[in-house]
């Protein structure tokens, strides 16, 4: 208590330096008062036009090489093994036609039998996976691998060559000429002498499933505490509290999703040392005319941009050409708008990919393990992925070409003395040779999120200033108490999780309809925890403060953290539910796992917006005042802005976006005026903003994208089934990969939505 | 062989040759060429720099290894004598030194200079005590508490070059003019897998009583050859080491070459010159048939070659009994672990010493201990602990293992991660932290794949028919290496060069301000009130 008189007090002396109107502040919380809205919307449109003009080339920078040692392209090419080459490809469809038809395995023996003969140690590893939202669905895999040794080494580092496995049936282009390069390759390094970091070739199932239990197997990830029980990642951690006690009893099969039981990576035979690079190989054909250079990871982790420069620097070297989302190499480039215009679809392309966090292929998953890697697509004329400009002037590569850049990558790398750590983690690319720096592209996510402080302090202001004189201090005590609220609701947002647990457990297992009740009680505990608080706050001012006799402090601490609170278990709960939503689909509605986890989350939101008003008024007996409401707007205003620039930090596509779409409603959230229209315009707007709806929406109006002829119902419908897609997908990541979106979806930015929905259905005592 | 009278023979060295990656070789060649006389007297055989060493610092017994590359059990079977990467140094004391660390501390400084190597980075804090898996070879008289004399240094990072090869060649009595060294040329060993060079220096009893010691010194190299690399499953000296091999050392008694012919019954080949003898020796339930060449020192040019029935050769890798992976757990800069896999492939249970050895910097944490992930496990049977401190001492853990028949066993031990103060960092510090192999001392039941010598054995046919109850072998595993966490080397740099940048811009302006003092200096006569007041009007209207 002693601690918090101190920051009280010293809370007071830097209050008065705001609130004194004798300080000369006054002037400028009047103007700030006047110009924030304006200002507000500059820095909106600041940030915006900012974002923008770093796809002009002269506000980005071009890509160079950081790390010396890489020593790119200074070896002459040896690589002269196409003939092979040719032959693995051709014995590998021969392969797959003639056993591998019907069935989508990996052909296992093939493989084996082809990197054995090649003198490598050749190994494979089977992983399982959980299905998490399956009820008990179990699929198979396994991988190859083959391990080239470098002489004179002791296996301490290593260099990593992947491809993933497409079968025939595959919707997917396969990967034949890619897995028969890489042998091919294999065939052509073996008998080197200059390798000083072993060569991993790796023949991956299941796309990323595959490398993801391969790299969990590989660093010691197994669930079981045989080889590894130090919690690493924190969504490795398993939970806090045991849920099969509360479960026990209601439901007796009902296991609790734990993520170490879902992917079981097996174990791992043979191993090298330390994975420096990886460089996986799509490529379908030989005969491809461009290679597409993909970098997004999960979560929008990026590798070193040394390796993404080196890649494209050594495909120019043999003569591929490359790009990078709509930046094309053979293009000639200008100063004009068009390469501005060329600029920002691929830096928005780049955003895109990187806002759902979803690897846009088998690289993506080694960067959480700190490992650089890119992935090689070739690319024909009519790719899935849109046709390129001329690309059909372009003269078709072939397997010696893509030997020597796959040579001058790896001679490259091998050249590295130390890990990469040179140039940048975090950037976004204008074009292949364009870069944008973590410091060039920050200052736009700040705007944002500084038009959104602008807006808390704006707020905060008038809710202290009082004309009155005499109420002067009494205000600053509510703003006191108002700080002091903010404190504990830091501490109970920290505290959140371990309450949290329990409550979501009892509540999630007690069905929806006992939401309320559940609701009712779990506050109940911590009120009187917080009135015992509230009273000791109270009783200091009363202390110090003479002058005002009567207590009518119309800030409710209680009621605006208890609020706090259980939004934010709502959206906890919300982040652990579709689990639960899975298995009574299963069990009792016997519908597919998308279906009831979408109409689940549906339904909790709908929910949601209708209860969670009534939520401000369940606690109090007097209405809730104007300076409440407030103080609550300033709270989400804080807390989505630290959110959204945590977010932007790790991945600022993502953060970017959030702040894009939320900034406006954040902004326009605020007690409510007399004019109807204005009111139902805000509701509108958030209800747009919902993230259920606007993912709707953005699908549905993608799918008016690719399919224009059909009318709007057919878009919605189109736009419905693909976020049911969506939905699954991003549950099924998090999940299995450890993805971040939904989790922040559901645990950030529904709880701030539910909250601004609050403020928006709640009309103000006059 | 005159009189049977160690000490031993400069020449000798195992030239132990595998020429292939995945199997045991064809060509297991080996020379050695004991001349046996009183040390005293033969300066001229043994090297006078070492024996000074011995006789200096007291030393009992010392091995030094100075190894390229990493001996891979599982593909190719044990080595005669095994070695760490890198530098790998160990010697037990004389009972009479009082400060042995001290006596350390100069020996590896010595040796250092003798061989070129960067023996004086060994100090206390990476030099371990083993006390189970390392036992004194040679005559000594405290056997009993033999480990409190032992001190035990690997080094890790040290490459193995030209300049170490020189120097080992030096101690021979033909240096590299003539016998087996010429063999070696420099340019032609980086073309192998695995290069390994040693001395090994031991007492061993002068007469049945052992009432007198000699002094044993024993120069080894171990080259393993990729016929990938070669690029031919063919194999010659031409091909080997770019020369035949002109004559032996006309100082040494007997130089042999001993070329393993077993697998010649399923994949046949053809040595050309044929061998002088061949003979097959049983041990331990293993035939091993060996061809033998006498090389006399007036011997015309030799070019021993081995030609392959076939091209296509179909390669079965069976492993050896015993063999063992070791690797680092997790990512990121937190927690680690490193695991020891360690697989029994005999039908009998094995009992072996594992000995980990964890630098300073990696903080092993003896309660993260798990045996096949069990904290308590029935196949440790013996413990010894010597937790590490800081910048002092490595951490120690020795187990006495018994592995089960058929079975994988793996060691999990975790470690934190610690920062290093910044002058700590070697050069190169992205490059990662390398930790030691760990030491695997086995008493394995059969000598399949051991080509080990018997402990009393002092040329390569001692192993002839030498069956024993069991065979003791020491192992290494290989290292792993981890990255500490690095701060940003170049950053500091940055900070300077604008922090001096920005001082200097500031200091000037700051530095004026704060020294000199601003007076209002009155012009003229003071002002009457009047005049003040006309003149505080005036400045308003300014």
């Amino acid at each position: 208590m002693k601690n918090n008189t101190q920051l009280i007090k010293t809370r007071i002396c830097t209050m008065g330096l705001l609130s004194d109107p004798e300080y000369g502040s006054a002037k400028l919380i009047k103007t700030l008062k006047k110009i924030h809205y304006p200002l507000c919307f500059l820095l909106y449109i600041g940030a915006v036009v900012w974002f923008f003009l770093l796809a002009n080339r002269d506000f980005n920078n071009e890509t160079y090489f950081s790390e010396n040692a890489l020593l790119p392209g200074l070896v002459s090419n040896e690589f002269n093994n196409d003939q092979s080459a040719r032959q693995f490809y051709s014995q590998l469809r021969q392969e797959l036609e003639d056993k591998y038809m019907d069935t989508q395995e990996i052909p296992v023996d093939w493989l084996v039998s082809q990197m054995s003969q090649l003198h490598l140690e050749v190994y494979t590893h089977n992983f399982t996976l959980n299905y998490p939202l399956g009820q008990g669905q179990i699929f198979k895999g396994t991988n190859v691998y083959g391990i080239l040794r470098a002489p004179r080494t002791s296996s301490l580092e290593a260099l990593v060559l992947a491809a993933p496995f497409r079968s025939l049936s595959s919707f997917q282009k396969g990967t034949e000429a890619g897995i028969a390069l890489m042998l091919a390759f294999a065939e052509f390094a073996r008998p080197k002498k200059y390798w000083a970091k072993d060569i991993i070739f790796l023949v991956t199932e299941h796309e990323q499933l595959g490398i993801q239990a391969w790299l969990e197997a590989y660093h010691g990830l197994q669930s079981d505490s045989g080889t590894f029980y130090t919690n690493l990642g924190s969504f490795q951690k398993p939970p806090l509290i045991n849920f099969k006690k509360f479960t026990k009893s209601k439901l007796n099969d009902f296991k609790w999703f734990d993520r170490s039981r879902c992917l079981d990576p097996g174990t791992l035979k043979g191993r090298s040392g330390a994975i420096q690079a990886a460089i996986n190989l799509e490529f379908h054909t030989p005969k491809i005319r461009y290679v597409e250079v993909k970098v997004e990871g999960l979560n929008g982790q990026l590798p070193n941009l040394d390796l993404v420069n080196l890649v494209h620097k050594l495909c120019v070297k043999s003569g591929i050409h490359h790009s990078y989302k709509n930046s094309y190499s053979w293009l000639r480039k200008g100063r004009g708008t068009s390469t501005w215009r060329d600029g920002v679809s691929t830096m928005l392309g780049m955003v895109t990919a990187q806002i759902a966090g979803v690897p846009n292929g088998n690289h993506g998953l080694f960067h959480r393990f700190g490992i650089e890697a890119v992935t090689l697509e070739g690319r024909d004329v009519d790719d899935i992925s849109g046709a390129a400009p001329r690309a059909s002037t372009l003269p078709p590569a072939n397997f010696h070409r893509l030997g020597t850049a796959l040579e001058s990558i790896y001679r490259s790398l091998n050249n590295l003395l130390e890990s990469f750590h040179q140039s940048y983690f975090f950037y976004m690319l204008a074009a292949t040779d364009r870069f944008v720096s973590i410091g060039q592209y920050m200052p736009s996510l700040c705007l944002l999120c500084g038009a959104m402080l602008l807006r808390a302090l704006s707020l905060w202001v008038s809710v202290q200033k009082d004309p009155n004189d005499d109420k002067i201090k009494k205000d600053s005590e509510d703003n006191k108490d108002s700080l002091s609220s903010e404190e504990k609701n830091e501490e109970e947002i920290e505290n959140e999780l371990n309450e949290s647990k329990i409550d979501d457990s009892e509540r999630l297992v007690k069905d929806t309809e006992g939401k309320v009740e559940s609701k009712g009680k779990v506050p109940d505990e911590i009120q009187e925890d917080k009135e015992i608080k509230k009273r000791e706050v109270d009783v200091k001012p009363n202390d110090t403060d003479t002058k005002s006799g009567s207590d009518d402090i119309d800030l409710s601490i209680v009621n605006i953290g208890a609020n706090f609170l259980i939004v934010h278990l709502i959206g906890y709960g919300a982040m652990n539910s579709p689990f639960f939503f899975s298995y009574i689909g299963a069990k009792y509605l016997e519908v597919h796992p998308e279906t009831s986890v979408y109409y689940g989350l549906t339904v909790t939101s709908a929910l949601v917006a209708v209860l969670s008003p009534f939520l401000l008024r369940v606690f109090r007996t007097v209405p809730i005042s104007n300076d409440e409401l407030s103080v609550i707007s300033i709270l989400l205003l804080l807390e989505m802005a630290t959110a959204c620039l945590c977010i932007g930090m790790n991945n600022f596509s993502l953060g970017f976006a959030l702040a894009v779409v939320y900034t406006p409603l954040m902004l326009v959230v605020g007690v409510n005026g007399e004019n109807r229209l204005v009111i139902f315009v805000k509701r509108a707007l958030c209800v747009l903003v919902h993230p259920l709806v606007a993912l709707t929406v953005a699908l549905s109006l993608y799918s008016r994208v690719l399919y224009p002829e059909e009318d709007v119902l057919g878009m919605a419908k189109r736009g419905r089934e693909a976020t049911i897609q969506a939905v699954m997908f991003a549950v099924a990541d998090s999940m299995i990969y450890g993805n971040w979106l939904f989790n922040v979806a559901t645990s950030v930015i529904f709880p701030t939505w539910i909250v601004s929905w609050q403020i928006l259905c709640t009309t103000v005592r006059k | 062989m005159i009189g049977g009278v160690p000490p031993p023979d400069p020449g000798g060295g195992y030239v132990s040759d595998q020429n292939s990656n995945n199997i045991p070789s064809p060509m297991d060649m080996d020379s050695t060429r004991p001349s046996r006389k009183r040390q005293i007297e033969h300066s001229h055989l043994a090297p006078r720099s070492l024996r000074e060493v011995m006789s200096r610092f007291q030393v009992e017994e010392l091995h030094l290894t100075l190894t390229e590359g990493q001996w891979r059990h599982k593909q190719w079977g044990y080595p005669v004598l095994d070695a760490a990467p890198g530098a790998e140094l160990y010697a037990w004391f004389s009972p009479e030194v009082t400060n042995i660390d001290n006596q350390w501390k100069k020996l590896t400084s010595t040796l250092a200079g003798l061989f070129c190597a960067s023996l004086n980075f060994i100090e206390n804090q990476n030099t371990i005590n083993p006390q189970m898996s390392l036992w004194p070879s040679g005559a000594t008289e405290h056997l009993s508490n033999s480990s409190s004399y032992l001190r035990y240094a690997s080094l890790p990072r040290e490459i193995v070059c030209t300049e170490n090869l020189t120097p080992w060649k030096k101690l021979l009595p033909c240096e590299s003019s003539h016998g087996f060294s010429s063999l070696l040329n420099s340019r032609l060993i980086h073309n192998t897998n695995y290069h390994s060079v040693g001395v090994h220096v031991r007492k061993i009893c002068a007469n049945t009583a052992c009432t007198e010691t000699f002094i044993e010194i024993k120069q080894t190299v171990a080259l393993v050859y990729d016929f990938k690399i070669l690029n031919s499953i063919n194999w010659s000296f031409k091909l080997l080491f770019g020369q035949g091999l002109l004559g032996g050392c006309p100082l040494a008694s007997s130089s042999k070459i001993y070329i393993d012919i077993t697998s010649n019954s399923t994949t046949h080949f053809k040595l050309t010159p044929p061998p002088n003898k061949i003979v097959e020796s049983h041990r331990g339930g293993s035939e091993v048939t060996l061809a033998i060449y006498e090389i006399k020192p007036d011997t015309a040019m030799l070019n021993i070659a081995a030609k392959q029935g076939t091209n296509n050769r179909v390669i079965l890798n069976i492993p050896p009994p015993l063999y063992f992976n070791r690797y680092v757990l997790g990512y990121g800069k937190e927690f680690g672990g490193i695991v020891t896999e360690i697989v029994n492939n005999y039908w009998a249970p094995i009992d072996i010493v594992l000995s980990e050895n964890a630098p300073w910097w990696l903080p092993i944490q003896l309660s993260t201990l798990r045996i096949n992930g069990k904290a308590k496990s029935k196949l440790v049977m013996g413990q010894y602990y010597s937790p590490g401190r800081s910048r002092q001492k490595p951490y120690h853990l020795e187990l006495l293992l018994r592995l089960p028949p058929k079975s994988t066993t793996t060691v999990t031990i975790d470690f934190e991660f610690v920062f290093l103060k910044w002058q700590e960092y070697p050069p190169d510090a992205n490059h990662g932290f390398y930790i030691g192999s760990a030491l695997i001392t086995a008493n394995l039941p059969t000598a399949k794949n051991f080509t080990g010598l018997p402990i009393e054995g002092v040329t390569f046919d001692s192993i002839f028919n030498a069956s024993k109850p069991w065979y003791p072998a020491v192992f290494r595993t290989n290292g792993a290496m981890v990255s500490l966490p690095t701060p940003d080397f170049s950053m500091p740099y940055n900070v300077i060069c604008l922090a001096c940048t920005v001082v200097a811009l500031a200091f000037g302006p700051l530095h004026n301000i704060c020294t000199k003092e601003l007076v209002l200096k009155a012009t003229g006569a003071p002002l009457g009130l009047r005049q003040k007041l006309i003149n505080l009007f005036k400045k308003k209207q300014d």
